[in-house]
C-alpha cells in the first residue's frame, strides 16, 4: 500500500530557498508562517568554518506526538502516511505545536486575509487583481480529502487554528508532486510512496546513508535526509530568524 | 432537637441579605475589573491573539503557552486545597477544620471556573472549544485531563458536593421568611432534618468526598502530565511533574484558604468560629506540604544539573543561572521563607494569625512564579533543533484579561456571602448523634 515519505538529499541543496517560496505560493499560508523552513547553518570558527543547509518541512512523524496530544483529533495520521490538520476542528489549544520538537505547526494569529503578503486592498494591487482577495487564492484548498473527507488542504484558511505542512495533500491526491519538490531547481526533494522499493524516493533514499531528525525521541518521522550530517549542538543559523507576524 | 431548633425563626446570620456600603463598593471595584477583562477580551477576541504576546515556537521565536496557561495551572491547583479540606474533615472526621469546609467548597468550584475561562482565553476558537472538547474528547491527550475531566467531572462533583453539604443550613434558613427564602428553599429542595435523612444525606456525602480524593489526584496528576509526558522539549520530561502538580496545588489552595478564612474573619467578625485552632491546623498541613515541595525542588535540581542530557542542562541553566533565575529564585525565596515562618511557629507551638497570612501570601507568590517557570522556558529556550531562543512578553490585554478572571472570581465569592452563610450555621456535627 502506498505510504508517502519525503528524502531530502543535503549534498544537493543549495539553500536557495526556492521551495520555501513555492509552499507560500501553493498553500496561501499568512505571513510568518514558515511550513517549509531551510535553515543556513555555520560550524567552526574562522577560518575554520563550513556552511550546510537543511530544509525542514513537517516530518509527518508515524508516532507524531501532536496527534497523540490532540484534545479533539483534529490533528491525524492518515493511511498514507500524512499527518493532517481537520481547520473545522481544531480549537487552537496549540497543544501540538508545543509537543512537536521540529517546531512546524503555526497558529493563525491574527485573520488570514489581513496577514497576507499583498494588500488586496491595496489600489496598484487591486488594478492588477481586479479586487480579487487574496488574489492567488486556490479552490483547491478548499474540498474535503482522502477517505475521511475532511478539509485538511491549506493554510490561512481560519483565525485562531493551528495549520502545518500537508505534503500538499491537494496535489498528491490529484497525482502531483508536493510544489517545493517541483520548484526545487537542484532536485535535493524527492517525494514519493517509500513502501514501493522502486520509487524515486526509495531509490535516493538506498543510495546513499541516511538520517532522520531527533530520530532519538522516536518519533519515526516520514521526512529522510541522505548525505550531509544532522546539525549538532554546535550549529548556529546564519541569520537569526524571528518571523514577524 | 434538631428540627426544633430549624422550627425557631432566626435573623439570617453572618450578613446574609444585608446590603452594606462596604459591600456595595467592594462589589463596584470588582465589577470595574470584571469590565476590564471584558473589553481585553473583546479586543483579543476580534483582532485574534496577535494582540497577546504569544507567538509560534522555532521561525517566530515564541512560546504559544503563555501566561494563560499558567495561571489555568494556578486556579486549577487553588480548587485542591478547598475540596481537599472539605473532603478530608468529612472523611477522616476532622472535627477542627469544619468551620472552613464550606469555604473550601467554594473556593475549589470558583477556582475550578475561573481556570475553564482562563482555558477559553487561551484557545483561538473559544465556542468550538466547548463544543469539541466534550464532543470529540480524546481521553489520550493530557488536555483531556484538563479540560474535559476536571471541568466537567470535578466541577461537577465538587458543585454536588457543596449542594449537599449547604441543605441543612438551607433548611434552617428557608424558616426566615425575606427576599432570599425562595433560594434556601431551592437549596433545601425538600430537606427537612428527619433522622433518616440526616442519615442518608451523611452517609452520601461521605461515599461523594470518598469518591472525590481519588479524582483530585488524578485532575492535578493529570495536568501535571500535560508537561511531564512531552520529550520533544527540554526540560518537561520528568516523572516527578505529576506529583509536584498535586503537591503545588495543595501549596496554594492552601495559602489561599488561609488568607480567605483570615479576610472572612475580620469582616464577619467570626473570631469565635474560625478560632486560632482552624488556623493552627491549617497552617502545619501547609507546612507540611511546602516542606515536600521544597524536596521536590531539591531533587529536580540534582537530576537537572548533575549528569543531565544535553537539552536538559541548557535549560536547567536558563532556570537556576540565567534569563528566568530571578522569577525561579523570588519563588524558591518565598517558598523557604514560608516555610521558616511556619516551623519556627510550629516549633514554639505558639501561632499568630499574621504570620500564618504572611506565609500564605507568600506560598502563593511562590507557586505563580514556579508556574511561569514551568511553563515558559521549555517553551523558549528548550527546542532541540538550533533555532534562535525565544522570548515572551505578556502583553497588556493578558493582564487585562487575567484581572477580569481574578476580579469576577473575588466577585463570585462576595455575592455568594450574601445569599448564603458561607460558614456553617447549623452547628451540624454535634448533633448528629443525639
Amino acid at each position: 500500500m502506498t505510504r508517502y515519505g519525503m528524502v531530502i538529499d543535503l549534498d544537493r541543496c543549495t539553500g536557495c530557498r526556492a521551495c520555501m517560496v513555492a509552499c507560500k505560493v501553493e498553500n496561501n499560508t499568512p505571513v510568518a508562517n514558515l511550513w517549509m523552513y531551510v535553515f543556513r547553518f555555520e560550524e567552526g570558527t574562522y577560518p575554520d568554518v563550513r556552511v550546510n543547509f537543511m530544509p525542514r518541512p513537517c516530518m509527518h512523524c508515524d508516532n507524531a506526538p501532536c496527534v497523540k496530544v490532540c484534545p479533539v483529533g483534529a490533528r491525524f495520521k492518515r493511511a498514507d502516511g500524512l499527518v493532517a490538520t481537520d481547520y473545522e476542528r481544531c480549537i487552537g489549544c496549540r497543544y501540538c505545536e508545543v509537543a512537536c520538537p521540529y517546531g512546524v505547526n503555526f497558529f493563525n494569529w491574527k485573520e488570514p486575509a489581513k496577514s497576507q503578503y499583498l494588500d488586496g486592498k491595496d489600489a496598484t494591487v487591486a488594478s492588477v487583481t481586479g479586487g480579487a482577495v487574496p488574489p492567488y487564492d486556490n479552490p483547491d484548498l478548499d474540498a474535503p480529502y482522502g477517505t475521511e473527507r475532511r478539509r485538511i488542504a491549506g493554510g490561512g484558511q481560519l483565525k485562531g487554528v493551528v495549520e502545518k505542512c500537508t505534503f500538499c495533500v491537494q496535489r498528491v491526491e490529484a497525482g502531483r508532486l508536493p510544489a517545493c519538490v517541483t520548484s526545487c531547481p537542484v532536485q535535493a526533494l524527492v517525494f514519493g510512496d517509500l513502501d514501493d522499493p522502486k520509487s524515486a524516493a526509495s531509490q535516493r533514499l538506498e543510495s546513499k546513508r541516511s538520517f532522520r531528525l531527533l530520530e532519538e525521541l522516536g518519533t519515526r518521522p516520514r521526512v529522510h535526509y541522505v548525505g550531509g550530517r544532522p546539525p549538532t549542538a554546535e550549529s548556529r543559523q546564519i541569520e537569526a530568524v524571528r518571523a514577524k507576524v | 432537637m434538631a428540627a426544633h431548633r430549624i422550627a425557631r425563626a432566626q435573623p439570617l446570620p453572618f450578613g446574609v441579605g444585608r446590603i452594606t456600603p462596604g459591600w456595595s463598593m467592594i462589589v463596584a471595584i470588582l465589577l470595574a475589573g470584571v469590565l476590564v477583562g471584558a473589553f481585553a477580551y473583546a479586543l483579543q477576541y476580534t483582532e485574534g491573539e496577535v494582540v497577546t504576546g504569544m507567538r509560534d515556537i522555532g521561525t517566530m521565536g515564541g512560546a504559544p503557552w503563555g501566561l494563560y496557561i499558567a495561571f489555568v495551572v494556578y486556579f486549577v491547583g487553588v480548587s485542591f486545597a478547598g475540596i481537599a479540606v472539605a473532603a478530608i474533615v468529612r472523611v477522616l472526621d476532622l472535627e477542627r477544620l469544619r468551620p472552613v469546609a464550606r469555604m473550601g467548597e467554594l473556593l475549589a468550584v470558583i477556582s475550578l471556573v475561573l481556570g475553564a475561562l482562563s482555558i477559553l482565553a487561551d484557545v483561538g476558537q473559544p465556542l468550538r472549544a466547548i463544543v469539541n472538547l466534550l464532543r470529540y474528547a480524546r481521553p489520550q491527550s493530557p488536555f483531556f485531563g484538563t479540560f474535559t475531566l476536571v471541568i466537567s467531572g470535578y466541577l461537577f462533583a465538587s458543585l454536588v458536593y457543596l449542594f449537599l453539604e449547604g441543605r441543612r443550613d438551607a433548611a434552617i434558613l428557608a424558616r426566615t421568611p425575606g427576599r432570599l427564602q425562595w433560594l434556601h428553599r431551592l437549596w433545601a429542595s425538600g430537606y427537612r432534618d428527619t433522622p433518616a435523612e440526616r442519615e442518608r444525606h451523611e452517609r452520601a456525602s461521605y461515599w461523594l468526598a470518598l469518591a472525590i480524593l481519588p479524582l483530585l489526584v488524578t485532575a492535578h496528576s493529570t495536568l501535571g502530565f500535560v508537561f511531564g509526558l512531552q520529550a520533544g522539549r527540554g526540560g518537561w520530561f520528568s516523572t516527578l511533574q505529576a506529583p509536584g502538580f498535586v503537591v503545588l496545588a495543595g501549596v496554594s489552595g492552601l495559602g489561599n484558604l488561609i488568607v480567605l478564612a483570615a479576610i472572612l474573619r475580620w469582616a464577619l467578625r467570626a473570631k469565635q468560629v474560625l478560632d486560632d485552632t482552624v488556623f493552627r491546623w491549617l497552617a502545619n498541613f501547609l507546612l507540611a506540604l511546602t516542606i515536600v515541595y521544597l524536596y521536590f525542588l531539591l531533587v529536580d535540581w540534582l537530576t537537572s544539573t548533575y549528569a543531565a542530557p544535553a537539552a536538559d542542562a541548557r535549560l536547567a541553566a536558563v532556570v537556576y543561572t540565567g534569563e528566568y533565575a530571578p522569577v525561579f529564585w523570588t519563588s524558591v525565596a518565598a517558598l523557604v521563607a514560608a516555610a521558616a515562618l511556619l516551623f519556627g511557629q510550629f516549633a514554639r507551638r505558639r501561632y499568630s494569625l499574621a504570620l500564618v497570612v504572611v506565609a500564605a501570601v507568600l506560598v502563593n507568590v511562590a507557586a505563580v512564579g514556579k508556574r511561569v517557570v514551568l511553563v515558559l522556558p521549555s517553551q523558549t529556550h528548550g527546542a532541540l533543533l538550533p533555532y534562535v531562543p525565544g522570548t515572551y512578553e505578556p502583553t497588556l490585554v493578558e493582564y487585562g484579561v487575567l484581572l477580569g478572571i481574578f476580579s469576577l472570581g473575588a466577585l463570585l465569592l462576595t455575592l455568594f456571602m450574601k445569599v448564603f452563610p458561607i460558614l456553617e450555621v447549623g452547628g451540624h456535627h454535634a448533633e448528629v448523634g443525639s
